[in-house]
This record gives structure tokens, sequence and C-alpha cells, in this order.
């Protein structure tokens, strides 16, 4: 047995391997935290950190490799015996119970009793105990649905630490804090650190990782690339390290000849989310919304298409100015929204390609109320060979094609419509490398045609390749516009988090 | 601008409503009859409320665990009728007992339907409602059955400390009972997880079909009360006792703030609701308005409120929302690999 | 899993191949319907005469209009619609009852029209304040069915002799004009729920509301429509019970929800929404009156028909629930 605190071997995962159908998610990663240290991992979308990180918490099994914890070699195990063995989680999304009270939700589960009844006196004191330890003012009795979302992270953060873990995952912890909470989440972390908790933190934002990490692994295709000392790498040299191929190779980008403006946004505005966004896009260009999860750019698209109406501002199409408070409004004003959250927005599984194809202009093809079934199955038909749909089945149900092809359908059922502009919300999101390739070719098509494409991408580097010009958001307002030239990961990401310079 | 006032009128009055009904009903009732504001007048509402009483007071639980209940006056009526006719070859006190078992037994059945055959609550209880319901017509031959001894019920509803009757006391310990389990008890507290976050609930180790399947028994056993209570003070087995007490339960539940999605709610807010309810039945009663206006009334009241809640709901707590999403995410995430 | 299921995944066997499911599925309904019958031949000989089968249609045709509306009410996802009864009874007694003032076609469409005034108020409530269908109706029936008893003080309403009266309750080319209405009318909402953009809407709503919302559907529009559309049958059915027999009471449509329903369901349409069709749920209404007519035949009391019913619902919806469940559906 080491006795050595601080620099004894808190995880050990060696040679992980983990496939799924189609994909090879991890391919033989290694990774050792100690005691006491700050790990962060760091990768692109897609190099299996997630999947990294739900093996550790017991959610998938690994195909290969082993786990140690503490020293102690871990079977098969499940999300309660990972718990169970002192292995934290802090996810993106929180999990705590918003009608019940802070120190309710850290005790939820396993409330000290008196006799029968909740001890209300130790709860609170657990509570209060382990609040204080990680330096959070947050009043115990508040109903935690009345917290402001970073408190909120610190309830999730005191319920994993009250279980006194020896491992505590960090999973984006930031995408949705502002600088101020930033802060005071990086002291926590550093708190947690001094009292010997081996930390992973998963991060995009390489500033922070140089700023609260000691050591960092990069992962890239599911390998790990490689493990150093924060103190010696540079954040130009990570991500190289992430990326390690030339961009320009995996996104062509088409040269084509730019226009007059399709879309002009003035000053738009919608309470709570985003105020004074202006922006244009104009004939055959690719522009780019950059900003961090919650900063507002799925908003601004939303609002432009008319799903969750602009509050204030004006929108022009081709120089008219339109009025569009719904989907049908923006529709029928010439603007198209691919949206962020596919499953949820992009299709109906249980219908066929056919009738997804159609929904949104169902009623061009109606003669006399009645759907000339002829017509659109010739057109879908002709539609879907050309996107590649894979297999070509227009009568199959939506839900059994591939996520890559489902996209597909989703971007041709808009292209369909013929639209002016194009928003597309993370459009490769989830898509595995051959849809990937059709979906920028779909995109650059329609580009080529004249039409106006306005992208909203996590990925950085899929910005940077396709994109003419790049805006960003911070915090809901619009704070620079970037030309191609002058757009590396570097300025839009110090944009995106709010350091602009002039 | 305007809507901002609108919103907020309406948040004081879907906050208040209690307040606000009582209120109105105590100067209108005072106003237009002498003898309304007297101590007589509390015991007949306080007496009356008993039997919407459990059959609100059982719906609450189910509420607070985001559920619904279609049954409650099927079950009732069941109960109502084996209660009594059941008594001369029983006796009266075992064939009572029959009656609040027959209400477990279905309260039984539809935990099995929705936590075993997963089927959604709503369905489930429209279902037994219709079965409990035919059930109770068909054993019954759609007769009431009458009382051989039609005394041994009375007391129930005898004067007692000048406000209350032994039913009225029944219901308001039962209440009481309940607030101290729901606000005191882990496992009271547990079920306020289950309907406000069931991800949470579930990832905190909650047994969750446990807590679901028991506030179904819960109900069921509150509805057999219900009946029996009404079927003795009566001395009458009605087969069609509960048919029309499934919507002034809900809307006194629903008037005391209890909320329809879960997650929030107290059998004492649901006692004020039933009395407030109870109070308007007897203001209308001593005014003589026929006894259709209070399904008129009682109707409207409980679709204005639950309007009014989703319009006010609406601007409550994006956070609340957002954090329930994500929440509802991630249990999609972990639901496959468990 | 998750992860795994949003990948490349061979699904079930796609729509047009010939799979010993899909044909069981297609011919279930018909079976059944035949086997009933056979059944009934066995009970009492006077089963399947003509006249005896006429009977049995002519007293479901009613209620299998507001189990039409039920169908798009359950394939925009909107569950059930348990107004049905107050609806009916508000179609019946303003029928019957405004004869003397407008003449007897004016007022069968007034009652009409009041019904689809209840059923607009549902579709307002659903589709637009998006509150829960089932509490809205509930709430809603209690409300209506108050207001008709209060119309009428717990009375009968009788229907004014007249020619309009009597074609109503008669027969045209020996079948009842009450059976002709409705396989007229299912034939006529057949084609809208399956040839028609706002049939399509329909399932696109009950298949995924946000997906449907973002592909320019309208949804709010859709989903109040098909209450709308319940309202407006359920009065149909109403004026045509009432104008049949001639008198009408608030009680008239009662239990009628929970036929419509297990019509529906029986049909194979999903109360969850995406899937089904008026053809099927006609067939539904074949079984039930098939099955209510076995349960006097064989001298059952006639509660037993509530009980079969309500067994039904929950049958198959625990099934529906369980391949919904297995096929990993979401």
């Amino acid at each position: 047995m080491v006795q050595d605190v601080d620099h004894g071997i808190a995880l050990q995962m060696s040679a992980i391997s983990k496939s799924f159908p189609g994909v090879k998610a991890l391919d033989g990663v290694n990774l050792t935290v100690r005691k006491g240290e700050v790990h962060a991992i760091v990768g692109e979308n897609g190099a299996g950190k997630s999947t990294l990180m739900k093996i550790l918490a017991g959610f998938y099994h690994p195909d290969r490799g082993s786990i140690e914890v503490m020293g102690t070699p871990i079977g098969v195990m499940n999300p309660r015996e990972a718990r169970d063995l002192g292995i934290g989680m802090i996810y993106q999304e929180l999990n705590l119970v918003p009608d019940l009270t802070v120190a309710e939700n850290i005790s939820l589960g396993a409330m000290p009793r008196r006799g029968p009844f909740v001890d209300y006196r130790s709860l609170a004191a657990n509570a209060k105990a382990v609040l204080k330890e990680l330096d959070a003012d947050i009043d115990v009795g508040t109903r935690v649905g009345n917290l402001s979302l970073s408190q909120q992270q610190l309830v999730e953060i005191a319920k994993v630490v009250s279980r006194n873990p020896s491992i505590v995952v960090f999973d984006e912890p930031t995408s949705s804090l502002g600088d101020k909470e930033t802060r005071i989440l990086f002291n926590v972390i550093k708190r947690m650190r001094e009292s010997g908790i081996a930390i992973l933190y998963i991060s995009h934002r390489l500033q922070e990782v140089m700023e609260i990490g000691d050591r960092v692994t990069v992962l890239r295709d599911g390998s790990n690339i490689e493990t150093r000392d924060v103190a010696g790498i540079t954040p130009d040299e990570m991500v190289r390290l992430m990326v390690g191929r030339d961009l320009t190779e995996m996104f062509p980008k088409l040269d084509l000849s730019i226009g007059d403006p399709v879309l002009s946004v003035t000053s738009l505005g919608r309470a709570h989310q985003f105020e004074d966004i202006t922006l244009d896009v104009r004939a055959g260009e690719i522009v780019g919304l950059a900003g961090l999860v919650g900063s507002g750019r799925t908003e601004v698209a939303r609002a432009i298409f008319g799903l969750d109406p602009a509050e204030s501002g004006e929108i022009r199409v081709r120089g008219k100015a339109v009025r569009i408070r719904s989907p049908r409004e923006g529709v029928s004003a010439g603007i198209a929204l691919v949206p962020e959250d596919r499953k949820r927005e992009g299709i109906v599984p249980d219908l066929p390609v056919r009738e997804n194809f159609t929904l949104p202009l169902i009623g061009r093809i109606t003669r006399f109320f009645l759907i000339l079934a002829g017509r659109e199955r010739a057109t879908v038909q002709a539609f879907a060979d050309r996107l590649n749909l894979n297999p070509p089945r227009i009568e199959r149900p939506m839900g059994t094609f591939s996520g890559g092809n489902q996209q597909k359908v989703v971007l041709g059922k808009w292209l369909l419509a013929k639209p002016e502009v194009l928003i597309l919300d993370e459009p490769t999101r989830g898509v595995d490398v051959g849809a990937k390739a059709d979906i920028h070719r779909i995109i650059g098509e329609f580009a080529e045609s004249g039409g106006a494409v306005l992208m909203i991408s996590s990925e950085l580097s899929e910005l940077l390749a396709v994109c003419d010009r790049i805006f960003v958001l911070h915090e809901g307002s619009m704070v620079a516009e970037i030309p191609r030239q002058s757009a590396t990961e570097e300025s839009v990401m110090r944009a995106a988090t709010g350091q602009v310079y002039a | 601008m305007m809507r901002l006032n609108i919103g907020t009128i309406g948040n004081v009055v879907v906050r208040y409503r209690l307040l606000v009904m009582l209120a109105a009903v105590a100067v209108f009732g005072g106003w237009t009859l002498d003898d309304f504001l007297t101590l007589t007048t509390l015991q007949s509402i306080l007496d009356r409320a008993a039997v919407v009483g459990f059959l609100a007071l059982g719906l609450t639980p189910i509420l607070i665990a985001g559920q619904i209940d279609l049954s409650i006056g099927s079950i009732m009526s069941l109960a109502a009728y084996a209660t009594i006719a059941l008594q001369p070859d029983l006796g009266n006190v075992p064939a009572a007992f029959i009656g609040l078992g027959v209400g477990i037994l279905a309260g039984v059945v539809n935990a099995l339907a929705v936590v075993v055959f997963k089927v959604t609550s709503l369905v489930a209880t429209l279902a037994t409602l219709l079965i409990g319901a035919s059930l109770a017509l068909l054993i019954s031959n759609g007769q009431p059955a009458s009382s051989a001894d039609p005394l041994f019920g009375l007391f129930l509803t005898d004067n007692f400390l000048a406000i209350l009757t032994p039913r009225s006391v029944l219901f308001i310990g039962a209440a009481l009972l309940m607030f101290v389990w729901l606000k005191g008890t882990p496992s009271g507290r547990n079920l306020y997880a289950v309907g406000s976050s069931m991800p949470a609930a579930i990832s905190a180790g909650i047994n969750v079909n446990g807590y679901i399947a028991g506030v179904f028994v819960l109900s069921g056993f509150c509805a057999g009360a219900a009946g029996v209570i009404q079927a003795l003070s009566s001395a009458t087995g009605s087969p069609i006792a509960g048919s029309v007490l499934l919507i002034p339960a809900i809307t006194a539940v629903v008037i005391g703030g209890t909320r329809l999605e879960g997650g929030r709610g107290s059998s004492l807010a649901t006692l004020g609701g039933v009395v407030a309810l109870g109070a308007l039945t007897t203001l209308s009663e001593y005014n003589g308005v026929p006894s259709y206006t209070q399904a008129v009334y009682t109707g409207l009241i409980l679709i204005l409120l639950i309007t009014l809640d989703r319009i006010a709901g609406g601007d409550e707590g994006k956070t609340t929302r957002t954090l329930r999403s994500a929440a509802v995410a991630k249990q999609t995430q972990q639901g496959g690999t468990s | 899993m998750s992860l795994v299921k949003s990948d490349p995944n061979p699904g079930p066997a796609p729509a047009g191949t010939l799979t010993a499911g899909s044909v069981l599925s297609v011919l279930s309904i018909p079976l059944a319907i035949v086997a009933l019958m056979v059944l009934g031949s066995f009970v009492s000989p006077s089963f399947l005469t003509a006249r005896n089968l006429v009977n049995i249609l002519n007293a479901y045709s009613a209620v299998g209009l507001a189990a039409i509306g039920s169908t798009f009410v359950a394939v925009c996802g909107g569950l059930a619609d348990l107004s049905i009864p107050a609806n009916v009874a508000m179609g019946a007694l303003v029928a019957l009852g405004a004869q003397t003032l407008v003449g007897p076609v004016a007022a069968a469409l007034l009652g009409i029209l009041v019904a689809s005034l209840g059923g607009l108020v549902n579709g307002v409530l659903i589709g637009y304040v998006r509150i829960n269908p089932i509490i809205v109706t509930l709430g809603s029936g209690f409300l209506l069915l108050g207001l008709s008893q209060l119309l009428v003080g717990g009375g009968i309403v009788y229907s004014e002799p007249s020619a309009f009266g009597s074609f109503v309750a008669g027969n045209l080319l020996g079948v009842p004009v009450a059976v002709w209405t409705f396989f007229v009318v299912a034939l006529i909402l057949h084609i809208v729920l399956s040839r028609t953009p706002f049939g399509r809407w329909n399932f696109a709503v009950g298949g995924n509301y946000e997906a449907s919302a973002a592909s320019a559907v309208p949804v709010r529009f859709t989903r109040a429509a098909a209450f709308v559309l319940t309202g407006l049958l359920s009065g149909m059915c109403g004026v045509l019970i009432a104008l049949s027999i001639g008198q009408a009471r608030p009680i008239i449509g009662a239990g009628y929800e929970f036929v419509a329903i297990s019509a529906v369901v029986l049909g194979g349409t999903s109360l969850f929404g995406g899937r089904g069709s008026i053809l099927r749920t006609v067939g539904g209404v074949i079984i039930l009156a098939l099955i209510s007519n076995l349960i006097v035949l064989i001298g059952l009391p006639t509660p037993s028909t509530g009980l079969a019913t309500g067994t039904i619902i929950l049958l198959v919806v625990a099934v529906d629930a369980y391949l919904r469940r297995r096929t990993g559906a979401e």
C-alpha cells in the first residue's frame, strides 16, 4: 500500500477499447490520474472523451481493458456501483429536484432520520458543512428551482462531494457559466484538489485547461495521443495535438462569387436570450455563427426562422422587410432552419421519409385539398437520390435510418422548399464521416446556386474551414465579426469567451 | 407592459386563490344570508366536506408524484355498495372493512397497470374508471342497497365540539397525518422528488416504481374510505355514489394549489380546497341555486384555474424548466444502459 | 445503449414488405368481425339476419361519428375527448328545443353548431393554451353537462313531428339514414385523414410535436381543429339520436366517450399519436356493435358492455405500450 496521499494513483485505466456498431469509439486508451491533481482531458467532438467518462461512470462497459480505482481492480460495474466506489460525475446538465430545498437535494436518497421523521437539523447541518467546504454561500433552505444556474451547479457539486468521492469528473462545467461564476467554480475545484480528490476536467476551453489543470491528456479519434504537464504545453500545441491533420483537407472550401445581401438582420432582440443582434448574409456566402453553448446562437437562429420569434429588431430578405412570428411566416419569407436537435425537432420517426420530406410544403403539392400522391413520390424520390439517401427507400419510416441519413432528409426537406436563406444549427453533429462529406457537399451546392447560408457549429475547425465570415456571440450579444482571412481558432475563442480586444 | 400586468394579477390570484375564494364566499354569504356566518354553517361545511375530502386527499400524493387517478369515483361507488350490501351476511363492521379492502384492491389494480404494464396513468385509470363503474352497476343490478341497520352509521354525522362531526374529524385527522408524512418523513420528501424530477430521483437511488405503486394503493384506500363513510352515514350503498364526485375532488385539489404536473402540493392545501369548494356549495344551496349549477361552476373553476396555472407557470422559473428538460435528456441517455 | 441506437441499425422490416405480422395486422379486424358473426350465429339463429345486422349497425352509427372524431384526436396526440357525452347532449337538446323557434332543419344545424362551440373551447385550451386534454375535456364535459341539465331542468325535450324528423329517423333504400350518415361521413373523413394536408398534419403533430412545429406545420391549429371536429361530430351524433327516438335528455350520450375510445384503440389507432386510420375505427365500431349485441343475446346485463369496453381499452393500450417499448420507438 502506498501511503503517500498526494502522489498516489487514484485511477488507472489501461488499454480501454470500446466499439459501437460502425464506429470504434475508443482504441486502447490509457489514463492515469493521481490523487489531488486536476487532470484535463481535451479533444475534438467525437474524440472519445464522453465515451471514456461514461465507461468510468458505469454507463458503458469497455470491450477490452482494465480499470483500477485506488489500486483495486474493478470488474463490470453499473452506475450505482461506480458511485459507491467513490466516482462522482458532474455533467453539463444538472440532475436536481427543483421543488426540494438545497439541503434536501444534497442528501436526496439518504436523508438523516430521527425516528420516522427527517432530521431537518442535521440535514441542514450536513448541507451547510459541505457548502462551507466549497466556500459556497447558498441558503440551504431555498428551493433549488429558485436558484441561478451557477448556484444550482454548486449544489450539484455539493451533492457529489457530500458522498466523499475519491474521483470527480467535471464534464464541460463552465459551458453555461459567466466569468464570475467560473472563478467561483475554479476556487471550488482547487479546494477539492487540496483535499486529495482526483479531478478529471473535460473542456473545450483551452485557456481554462491552462489555468486549472495540472496535467492534460489529449484524445484524438478514440486514442490518447499524449499526456503532458500543463506547465510544459501551450494552447497552440494542444490544438495541434487535438487536430493532428490539415483542416483544409477535411473541409474543402469552394471559392464562390459573393453577391448582394440576402438576409439582413438589424438589432434583433428577445428578452433574457439575446439583444441587439445585427448580421447579414450575402448570396453565395456561408457565414458562421459561433459562440459557446448558451451564448444565444441557437436562439438567434430560431428567432430568424420564427420558432421563438424576436421581440424587437428587423429582418430583411433581399432588401424587403419581413415580419416573422411563426415558422410558416419564416418559410414564406424564404427562410429555412435545420434545427440543432435532430431527434427532437428534425424528424417524425414514425412517418415515412416521403412524408417527412414534404411536411413544410405539403400545400404546394395539393390540388382541391388532395395531396398529389404521384407527384409527391416522384419529387421526393428524385431528391433522395440526389442526396445519396442510403438505403434509397422513401417509404421506410424515418426512424429506421442512421443519424447521417436522417440529417440528409432534414436538409433535403428544406432545400425542396427552395429557400433563399438556409440556417443550419449543428448540421453535422453526431454524423459519420461519409454523411458529413455529403452534407458539406449539399450545403456547398446550395451556396453555389446563389443561396445564403448561416451556419452554427460547436466544431470550430468546421466553421473555420467552411465559412467566409464568422460572427461571434457572447452572452446574448454580438461581440465580433471576423473575416475568413483573420479567423483562427484562437481569435474566435477569445471573442466567444468575452475577451475581445477593441 | 400590458401583458406583464395581467400576468402579475393572474399570479396573485393564482397564488392566493384559496383565500380569495373563501373570502368571496364569506362576504357574499354574509351579505345575502342573515344566518350564513355561523358555527352551524361551518359545521355543516366541514361535515359534508368529509367524503369529497377523502377522495381529494387520496388524489394529493398521486398528483405530487406526477400521476393522475380518474378511477377514484368508481372505486368509491364499489366500496359504498359493498359496505351496505354485505352488512346482512358479515355484520356491520366487517362489511365496512371489506369496503376499505375493495378500495385497496382497486388501487393495486391501478398500480399494476401503471407500474408493471407501463400504461400511462391517464389511460389506465380511465379504463378502470369505466370497469369499476360497470362492475358496481352489474353487482348491484343498478339498485342501491339499503341498510337493515340504518342507525349504525348515524353517529358519523353527530354534533361534536360545536363545529365538528366524527366524519369531519376523520377527514381533518387524515389530512394532518398526511401532512406530517409528506413534509416530515424521508419517504414523503422522496415522493416530491419522484414527481418533480424523476431522473434525479432515480439517480439518487429512490425506488421510483415503488412510490408510484404506493400512491395508487393509497388513493384506492382513500376512495374506499370515502365510500364507506358516505355509505354508513347515509345508510345507503349506491352503486353510483362516487360517479359525480371525481371532478369536485380534482377541483378541490387544484384549488388548494397542488400542481397537475407533479412535484408540488400539500394535504393541508387540499383540506383548504375542499372546504372552499364545500363553502361555495353550501352557499349556493342556502341561496336555492339548483344543484346542476354546482356542476357548472365546479367545471368552470377547474378549467379557469388550470388555465391560469398554465399561463402563470409559463413565466415562472425558467431555470426549473431548463433543468427539467436537461434532466429528461440525461435520463434517456441512462435509460438505455441500465 | 442510446449511442448504439442513434447509429445505423437495421430497424423493423421496411413498409411494403409482406411479413406474417403485417398481413395479420391488416386482416385482424375483418377476421375479428367474421369470428364474432360466426359466434353470434351459434348463440342465436336471429343473429345472422339482415334485419338484425342493420339494427346492430343502426344502434352504433351515431356514436360511430364520435369515434371518427376521436380518431383525429388520438392521431394528433390529443389522447381522448371526454366531453363527448356533453356535446352529444347539447346537440340533441338544442336540435329539439329550438325546433319551434327556427324550424327542424335550422334547429338541427344549430345543435351541431353549439356542440362545435364546445369543441372549440376544448380546442383552444388544448391546442393553444396546451393544457392536458383529459383534464380539460373532463372539466368542460362536467360543465357542459351541468349546463344542459340547467337548460331543461333535468327533464325531457320532445321532438315536434316534421318531415325532416321522419326523414332522419327513417330509411333510405332500405338502410337507416343514420347508417348512411355514418358511412358517408366516415368515407369523407377517411379521405381527409389519409389524403389531405390537414390529415398529414395530424400524423405529424402526433408523431413529433416539436419537429412538426419546426417544419412549419400549424401544430396548434391542427390539435385545436381535431377537437372542434370531434365536437361537431358529437353534435351530429346527438341530433341523429334525438331525431330518431323523438326525444332528448341530458344523459342521452352517457358513456359514449368510452365507446369512442375503445372503437379507436380496437381499430389499432394509438392513443399516443402518430398512427391510425378512419377505416380501422369503422371496423372497431362494428366490432363493438357486434359485441354489445352478443351480450344482449346471451342474456348478460347491459353494464357488461362497459366492463368489456374498459377491459378492451386497458388490454389494447397495455399491448401498445409494450410493443412501443420493445421496438424502442420514442
